[in-house]
């Protein structure tokens, strides 16, 4: 009788406590020596149960509910839903409004690409890079408080329209913001991205390529990564992305095969340096108007359905939403990027070391509060 | 062995060049603030602790309606016709008599959805952010002054609390 010898497997668990794993994800881990042979991800830590709880709210109290998803980025979440709802009911908003929701949006992807850049370094290993960008990222929740009058979690977008104007003398500010803010990219890059212990450790592992991440429904900074040029403000566009001038930063692969780590990791680098373009464009475009103006008394949208996608920091939000005509909706549904992207991580941690399991959470920049909701 | 020495002088490099963008940093100045000492100033929209100037509330229940987390409480009665006629300070008639208003901060979002449907602008968030506490029922703030005439069985917010289970 013949007997195959497996090698020596171990399960190893990793979370959901890890500090790496940026909330609660628990990997278990199957590791032959240093090398993991299989890596299943088990979610649900976070799970907070807001598509079916959303059934039992209004439409306007579901906004601070879409906030909770992603954290990092919650202006972005939000306004996925607003503008869902808003096609779903055929509203119009003014200039005004859009050109402040593409500021919001855009500081807000800042922010998240800050925190994404930010731990990353963290995980690593280099942690001055850390504080750097948590430093820069206090500047603009500043403006979003002095704006909305919360830092994280604001409320800020609603059906129809905006919760208050923005503040005289907040374009001047913005400015004078992204006028520091540029130069700071550069310093990041001299202090971590160019870092060739940096590009050592990342540059050649966690390669995601091109099919394999069409395959899995990869979307946002980690498909543009693998060098797919795919991006929902350019190739669907909405709240009048299509007037603005901005580059689409893919995966070049400077230092290894295009997919890697590093190439994520820069995607996102660049799309901070797009996004301060966009909203030097968008401050330009500002025009003087009512930001209460076309919010309706009552919110009750006709009987129907509607998918409405944005492009969040993390990759493609969509929001579906059933409504029967009632005050509150039938069925919402989200299509979260971090969930796809977490779905890809057992092929391209297979056959890693134990260590690049780390390097490859860290660039797939996952938030667990969007992948259980 | 040249791809060897060439990454241990490239690491070299890039190290210095990175300490170097750290070190002009040294002189810079400091972004913390020493918080129980120091404290920053509130922007006026803050949104932090819910006050209701009761005096001014005609109990509507708008604000109630409209909380996502259902932690405003609102009982109410009709004023009898023999009743002097109450008025809040923008002159709006106040018809019921509020015998129950409160407010649990420990459910609150922090959303101020409530605090915009309000007729006479007596629901507001405060900026004020200090006020933590022991027990959670200590959460729940009772705003109303007045009792109920008619006799109703006044339900504390507490019992409410308690029978959801914690």
């Amino acid at each position: 009788m013949e007997v195959e010898y497996s090698g020596d497997v171990m399960t190893l668990n990793m979370g959901p406590q890890h500090p790496s794993t940026h909330g609660v994800l628990r990997l278990e881990l199957k590791t032959d020596g240093e090398i993991v042979a299989a890596a299943i991800p088990h979610i649900g830590y976070l799970h907070r149960c807001f598509e079916k709880h959303v059934e039992n709210v209004d439409y306007a109290g579901v906004v601070p509910y879409t906030d909770r998803m992603d954290y990092c980025a919650a202006m972005n979440m939000e306004l996925g839903y607003v503008l869902a709802v808003e096609k779903l009911m055929g509203i119009e908003v003014n200039n005004r409004v859009r050109c402040i929701r593409i500021v919001m949006a855009e500081l807000g992807r800042i922010a998240s690409h800050l925190i994404a850049a930010g731990t990353y370094g963290n995980d690593i290993g280099s942690f001055t890079p850390f504080l750097w960008c948590f430093r820069d990222r206090e500047r603009i929740l500043d403006m979003f408080e002095e704006t909305c009058g919360a830092r994280l979690l604001y409320n800020y977008n609603w059906i129809g329209g905006l919760m208050f104007d923005i503040k005289p003398g907040f374009e001047d500010k913005l400015i004078e913001f992204l006028d520091y803010f540029e130069p700071q990219v550069d310093n990041l890059n001299r202090l971590l991205s160019d870092n060739w212990i940096f590009i050592k450790r990342t540059a050649e592992v966690g390669i995601l390529s091109p099919e394999t991440a069409i395959s899995y429904g990869v979307t946002g900074p980690n498909l543009r990564g693998s060098g797919v040029k795919f991006d929902v403000r350019r190739d669907e566009p909405y709240l009048g992305y299509d007037e603005f001038d901005f580059e689409i930063p893919v995966g070049q692969g400077e230092y290894g095969p295009v997919g890697s780590c590093w190439d994520r990791y820069m995607v996102r680098i660049r799309e901070v340096k797009e996004s301060c373009k966009i909203i030097r464009q968008a401050v330009a475009k500002l025009t003087p108007g009512d930001v209460h103006e076309s919010i309706p008394k009552r919110i009750k949208p006709p009987a129907g359905e509607i998918y409405m996608r944005t492009e969040c920091p993390r990759g493609e939000l969509g929001y579906y939403i059933v409504s029967d005509g009632g005050l509150k909706p039938y069925r919402l549904k989200v299509k979260s990027p971090c969930f796809t992207v977490m779905s890809a991580f057992e092929e391209v941690s297979r056959g890693a070391m134990i260590s690049d399991v780390i390097a490859i959470l860290g660039s797939f920049d996952i938030v667990l509060g969007e992948i259980d909701r | 062995m040249w791809n060897y020495f060439r990454d241990i002088g490239l690491g070299i490099v890039t190290v210095l060049t990175s300490m170097g963008v750290a070190w002009r940093h040294l002189f810079t100045r400091s972004v913390t603030l020493q918080y129980p000492t120091e404290k920053w100033t509130m922007p006026e929209r803050s949104r932090m602790r819910l006050f209701n100037k009761i005096e001014d509330c005609i109990g509507c229940g708008q604000c109630a309606r409209a909380c996502p987390t259902d932690c405003i409480t609102i009982q109410t009665e009709k004023r009898g016709k023999d009743e002097p006629e109450v008025f809040a300070s923008d002159g709006t008639q106040i018809k019921l008599r509020t015998y129950v208003f409160d407010i649990d901060m420990a459910l609150c979002c922090y959303c101020s959805l409530c605090t915009f449907p309000c007729p006479t602008h007596c629901l507001v968030m405060t900026p004020e952010y200090e006020y933590s506490v022991y027990d959670k029922l200590d959460h729940i703030y009772r705003f109303a002054k007045e009792k109920p005439l008619s006799g109703k069985a006044q339900k504390p917010h507490s019992e409410k609390t308690e029978s959801h289970g914690q």
